[in-house]
């Protein structure tokens, strides 16, 4: 609303019999005016409507009609930040019937900025989502499902986008079975306990030991670094060579990408195929144990690889067999 | 004796390499390459596609072996030397003309893997206590019935018995709480012992399902009653098996 003025001397002739458009007065022949957005005052008139002084700068604030300094527009107009008592100039938050700084809009718990992620009302109190569910848990010893806004019997919830939910309401990114409390948050996607436990446990770098995040100890924590999984504990050996005994009371490997043939975790690249993992080294004919590899040609013999030329030596009975066999699953 | 092979195992031992590959060599027995079996840093030995009618005692010398594969030769026993090689832990005798084991094959207890495909071998012929075994290949051999002891695999991760005479199924099956890999097609079984219900999740789990009712339980129970006549073998095709002709 500022709009500038300009002050004008002595015009000549042609307004000689004009008014001021606020005292309805004429000029004097000598007389300073003012013309503002085409109306013509005198330069006393050209004043806040409410403390008659001069504008600062000559900005002035107009409704209907009226003209205010900064100050007296703020005072009458202006809307009131709740929290720090001053005027909000630009954004204005509308929420619990009053106005808000952007900034002074925060949760009454945590403190967290609530502007943009969305509040909750809990008791004429503004909340984040996150406050607002650990209230309600505290009032009633339970959480409420964000989804159906049920109770969610004790132990079953899971916390999804940091709210807690029935599992039942999703379904296992990898098999679409409906989830229950057991499931586990991969990347960003819910998984069953037997997808997750499939796709494998990361191995550490380090020392090859499977990295468990489901056994709580002080240590294991997982780490990724360089593309690979480490556990800190190993991270931690380096520094303290004391800890390096305890490494012997981790659980022995239950899953994750062991080798069929040495029986040891895979470090590095895995080669998945019928049915097993194998080290890249250890992905050999049973035949002549040439080593293969993936592009190699090679056929299916009791789910283990046979190579190509040691297929062409079997007897020619035994290959008829393959042969069909090969076919029928490729059918299938 | 070619030169080759001979060359082959002076380099090894002048080198102290840890792997020696005679496959394809045309050899026939090994007894008579010299030095071949003292070389005791050897931990991969590679002899398939050879007419080998047997290994000599004097294996047990390789002290350090722990892969040895003699896939498709013409071997009908084993030494009893076989039980010495305390790392042994792979072990491919598959396409071969055993019809038994020996018992010293039972000592060698750090077997892991083995495979015994395409062989005549039956019931009795499975000794030791292997329990760090994790799969075992018998398919293609002519066990009518398995020793109750299998269920002391505990390790057995993968069990072929495909192709083989097969009437019945041990119980002691079910204790194979490892199992990942069942192979049981083509042989005369007619019905699968519910014990293994807990275990078996592998195959198409209809199937299983069905084992764990218990109208399978009873069906199961008429049929151990009735004592009914498994079907026939199946001559013809056994006998086109090359490895049993003599």
């Amino acid at each position: 609303m500022p709009v500038q003025h300009e002050l004008t001397q002595n015009l000549g002739y042609g307004i000689g019999n004009a008014i001021c458009a606020v005292c309805q007065e004429s000029f004097g022949v000598d007389e300073r005016m003012v013309n503002s957005n085409g109306q013509i005052l005198h330069e006393r008139c050209f004043v806040c409507v409410q403390c008659f002084q001069p504008f600062p700068e000559g900005l002035f604030y107009e409704y209907d009609e009226r003209r205010y300094c900064e100050d007296d527009f703020q005072t009458l107009f202006a809307p009131c930040c709740k929290q720090c008592g001053k005027f909000v100039i630009g954004r204005v938050i509308k929420a619990m019937q009053a106005n808000w700084h952007p900034d002074c809009f925060r949760c009454e718990i945590c403190n967290d900025a609530l502007a943009d992620s969305g509040f909750v009302k809990n008791a004429g109190r503004a909340l984040c989502k996150k406050c607002n569910a650990d209230e309600k848990t505290k009032k009633t010893g339970r959480y409420v499902c964000r989804k159906c806004h049920t109770y969610i019997p004790e132990g079953q919830h899971i916390m999804y986008m940091g709210e807690p939910v029935h599992p039942w309401h999703y379904n296992c990114f990898s098999c679409n079975k409906e989830l229950d409390h057991l499931c586990r948050k991969r990347d960003t996607e819910l998984y069953c306990l037997r997808c997750h436990d499939k796709m494998g446990t990361p191995i550490c770098g380090a020392c090859s030991i499977l990295c468990v995040p489901s056994v709580k100890s002080l240590f294991m924590v997982i780490v990724i670094m360089k593309g690979k999984a480490w556990l800190t504990v190993k991270l931690t050996t380096m520094r303290y060579s004391g800890i390096k005994k305890n490494l012997s009371i981790f659980p022995k490997l239950l899953f994750g990408d062991v080798c069929f043939v040495c029986n040891k975790a895979i470090v590095g690249d895995v080669v998945n195929a019928l049915n097993k993992c194998w080290c890249v080294q250890h992905f050999t004919c049973i035949g002549c144990s040439i080593s293969l590899n993936l592009r190699s040609k090679f056929h299916e013999f009791d789910m283990q690889p046979l190579c190509k030329k040691c297929y062409e030596k079997m007897p020619l009975e035994l290959k008829k067999r393959l042969k069909k066999a090969e076919q029928t699953a490729n059918r299938k | 004796m070619s030169k080759a092979v001979r060359k082959i195992v002076e380099e090894s031992r002048e080198k102290g390499y840890t792997e020696i590959d005679l496959g394809d060599k045309g050899l026939s027995n090994i007894a008579d390459i010299p030095g071949l079996t003292q070389l005791r840093n050897l931990v991969r030995l590679t002899l398939s596609h050879n007419r080998l009618t047997t290994l000599p005692e004097s294996i047990g010398g390789l002290e350090s072996l722990e892969y040895l594969n003699v896939f498709h030769n013409h071997i009908e026993e084993l030494p009893m030397a076989l039980g010495n090689l305390k790392k042994l832990r792979y072990f491919n005798a598959a396409v071969n003309r055993l019809s038994s084991l020996p018992r010293g094959l039972g000592t060698a207890s750090g077997l892991e893997i083995l495979d015994l495909t395409y062989n005549n071998l039956q019931k009795g012929s499975l000794p030791g206590n292997f329990s760090q075994l994790r799969a075992l290949y018998l398919g293609d051999n002519d066990f009518e019935t398995l020793p109750d002891d299998i269920g002391e695999f505990r390790n057995l991760q993968v069990l072929v018995l495909r192709d083989n005479e097969l009437i019945a199924l041990p119980k002691t099956l079910g204790n194979l709480t490892r199992l990942r890999e069942l192979h049981l097609q083509n042989n005369r079984l007619t019905v699968l012992p519910p014990e293994m219900e807990d275990q078996i999740v592998l195959g198409p789990s209809h199937v299983f399902e069905y084992i764990k009712t218990d109208a399978y339980k009873s069906v199961y129970e008429r049929h151990v009653e009735s004592a009914a006549v498994p079907p026939p073998k199946r001559e013809k095709e056994k006998n086109a098996k090359r490895s049993r002709r003599k």
